[in-house]
């Protein structure tokens, strides 16, 4: 892994073209440019709105308005849209650079790295329309704690390049990969509180059917929202809490923490953040290992 | 001079020792990814690619790598330039590689060339100070004009190898690995291309040459390799290692030849009345031994074997000479001759063998194939009896690669020259 760090860093130039490049491709031959940027997220802002707060009547909360929504909304689409991109971007990496990898001495290392590096500048020209909603509105805005922005930053690259360095070395083992990373990324937006508040999920409760009770038979855990000793999965007589949903996903620490600096102006919560970077650092090594005992490979597998 | 000078130095531009390359096959696509995290033990086959070379490459020497398709020309190369993992031994290269197996590769089509080329000089490790200032002359050697800073995607397949060899030779490589690159682009360029690498050569620079054209690899080289399924067969003089090539292609396919034979004729049409057929169609070499690959100017003759299953009159053989890509090339047949040859009646149960000989097969290098025809000549229009469309495919080798086309023909040249001050003519004629 430490081998990987330093050759990043010798082929800085490298993934510098690299990122210019595909900046560049984005917009190249669009007369709207970099306008897309924002464009893109605005208009899947306004789909998403119209389907859940006029349609579902879903609402963020008792005392946030139809503003305040839409810049929550906002805020999680442009964070989850830069981390799912790069994603099944980075899983077909390797396949779609073979002609490289097959013919040139080619540091492939640097692949989900540009990508990544790409989609964050992507999502940094789109967060400012979130700070410039919340001083038009009238809504708190990003304070003091918008020091935390690099790190935030950092985490969020850590985790994405890490599983985009798990999953493309995979997917030269296995090509299924990279259709289920399609479908998996689906269902793991649904399951993240992008366009629905988190409270949501903690509050609802399915009923299992009597096949799946011996799930409510499981030990106690820590409610990180309330503190109390509840049920690991599902209560007496098979009552299914979700709450275990947010408490397993990253995403949802990563975003809710984006909003906090962004919008509330608050400092993110420390002990979700301490655990985000634990995970981003252990998803960042298995991945960076994994990808480097199998790179010389590349070649042969492509 | 200075391949001298580079040759006592001592050093080698390319060092292998005991070259390897394995690969393995696995049946299903989740065995590869089980033994590549080694759980269990290995599964699948091996196939060796290429096994136990030894290369031994002085600078500014120009060598070639020669072998049929599938010899493992193509994994040395690989080796050779690093792209590619050794599963045994080792090879070092001295200084940088470059190889014309990758023209064009990475070219982002939305780009213009000038941005391309920034980015494929990036790539082999150069610079921005160096990319700016080579940028000006692969441009010029590319003849690109104003399409440089047009997106490449508009280029011709042309105007995109032209880019590509101009960023692989003027990044001045110290080993150029060539890989059958030049086939592509107009005469012109392909003209210019090979001036470079003179030139290349003449600088002292390394080329590695990869072909299963004996005849070029011959003009070029002064060290042959001969690769067979994935071994160094033979080494050393062009004229040595290319004569034993030659041997092997005519040997592979006269095995060939045996298993076309129990083919049968299926695959290609075949139609008439049925009373006599062509059983077999023999191809005849030199030395009057059966084969499927003969050289130009070597004695040659088809020999057809028939049996008679019905009484027939006045049945005529005449064969069809095609190139592999259709063109017909000759037609003949015994009756339409000088002296034809009248069968007469044919009784049933009668066999016998036809020949069509030449002297001098005219062919020149190429694949060949041959239609029979069996005609029914007793009525004013012949009608089929046994029609054989691509009985047989044939390959012709032309070690001498001194002429191009189908066929050879006896051309006589000659030069007059008129040198101011000297007042004879001087010349030479001769016939081909």
């Amino acid at each position: 892994m430490f081998s990987l760090l330093s050759s990043l860093a010798g082929n800085k130039r490298l993934l510098i073209d690299f990122v210019k490049r595909d900046l560049k491709a984005r917009y190249v031959g669009s007369s709207m440019g970099f306008f897309w940027s924002v464009i893109f997220p605005i208009v899947n802002l306004f789909v998403f709105m119209f389907v859940f707060r006029l349609l579902l009547n879903a609402r963020w909360g008792d005392d946030a308005g139809p503003k305040e929504t839409a810049l929550i909304m906002l805020a999680g689409i442009l964070v989850w849209a830069g981390f799912a991109e790069t994603l099944s971007r980075s899983t077909n990496c390797l396949i779609e650079n073979a002609n490289l990898i097959q013919k040139v001495v080619f540091p492939s290392e640097i692949l989900p790295v540009y990508l990544t590096t790409s989609s964050v500048v992507n999502m940094l020209i789109g967060l400012p329309i979130v700070v410039l909603g919340c001083w038009l509105f009238g809504i708190t805005g990003p304070g003091m704690s918008i020091v935390m922005v690099p790190v935030l930053l950092v985490l969020q690259m850590l985790f994405t390049i890490g599983l985009g360095y798990f999953l493309t070395t995979l997917n030269l083992f296995l090509r299924d990969t990279y259709h289920l990373v399609g479908v998996g990324v689906q269902v793991w937006m649904f399951a993240t509180p992008i366009f629905y508040p988190a409270e949501m999920v903690r509050n609802a409760r399915i009923m299992l059917p009597d096949w799946l009770s011996f799930l409510s038979n499981m030990p106690l855990r820590v409610d990180k929202l309330t503190g109390e000793e509840v049920p690991l999965i599902a209560g007496e007589g098979g009552d299914l809490g979700l709450g275990w949903m947010l408490d397993i996903n990253p995403m949802h620490w990563l975003i809710d923490a984006w909003r906090e600096v962004l919008i509330f102006g608050r400092w993110p919560d420390v002990s979700s953040l301490t655990l985000l970077a634990v995970v981003s650092i252990a998803i960042f090594a298995i991945g960076a290992t994994f990808f480097r005992s199998q790179q010389a490979k590349f070649p042969d597998l492509l | 001079m200075t391949k001298e000078a580079s040759k006592n130095t001592e050093l080698m531009a390319i060092h292998a020792r005991d070259l390897g390359k394995v690969y393995r096959i696995q049946d299903k696509p989740i065995h590869r990814l089980l033994d590549a995290l080694k759980i269990g033990g290995p599964r699948g086959r091996e196939f060796w690619a290429l096994k136990g070379v030894y290369l031994d490459i002085p600078k500014g020497s120009t060598v070639g790598i020669i072998g049929e398709n599938g010899a493992g020309k193509s994994t040395l190369l690989k080796l050779i330039s690093g792209v590619s993992k050794p599963t045994t031994g080792d090879v070092q290269v001295q200084g940088r590689v470059t190889s014309l197996i990758e023209l064009g590769a990475g070219f982002h089509p939305e780009f213009s060339g000038r941005e391309n080329i920034g980015l494929a000089c990036s790539i082999l490790g150069m610079s921005p100070e160096e990319i700016d200032e080579l940028t000006p002359h692969i441009i010029e050697f590319s003849e690109l004009g104003d399409f440089i800073d047009r997106p490449v995607k508009t280029y011709s397949s042309g105007m995109y190898v032209r880019l590509g060899f101009a960023v692989a030779t003027c990044v001045n490589p110290d080993v150029l690995l060539v890989d059958e690159a030049l086939s592509v682009g107009d005469e012109h360029f392909r003209g210019k291309c090979l001036n470079r690498l003179n030139d290349f050569r003449d600088s002292g620079g390394t080329t590695v040459f990869v072909s299963h054209d004996i005849g070029s690899v011959k003009t070029m080289c002064q060290h042959v390799i001969l690769i067979d399924s994935g071994e160094v067969i033979e080494q050393g003089a062009p004229e040595r290692v290319a004569d034993e090539y030659l041997k092997r292609v005519k040997a592979r396919g006269n095995e060939r030849q045996m298993s076309m034979l129990h083919r049968g004729s299926a695959e290609y049409p075949r139609w008439g009345s049925g009373e006599m057929e062509v059983e077999e169609v023999l191809l005849l070499g030199g030395e009057g031994q059966p084969g499927l690959a003969f050289e130009t100017g070597e004695h040659f003759i088809v020999r057809l074997r028939y049996r008679a299953h019905k009484d027939c009159n006045q049945p005529v053989f005449g064969l069809g000479l095609y190139r592999s890509d259709g063109t017909y090339v000759n037609g003949s047949n015994h009756q339409w001759r000088h002296e034809p040859i009248d069968l007469g009646e044919v009784k049933a149960g009668e066999t016998g063998e036809v020949d069509m000989a030449m002297g001098a097969l005219p062919l020149l290098e190429g694949q060949y194939y041959l239609t029979t025809f069996l005609y029914d000549h007793s009525k004013a229009a012949p009608t089929a009896i046994d029609h054989r469309e691509h009985v047989v495919t044939f390959q012709v080798l032309d070690p001498s690669h001194h002429q191009h086309g189908i066929l050879r023909l006896p051309t006589a040249w000659a030069v007059r020259r008129n040198i101011p001050g000297e007042e004879e003519v001087r010349g030479h004629e001769s016939g081909s």
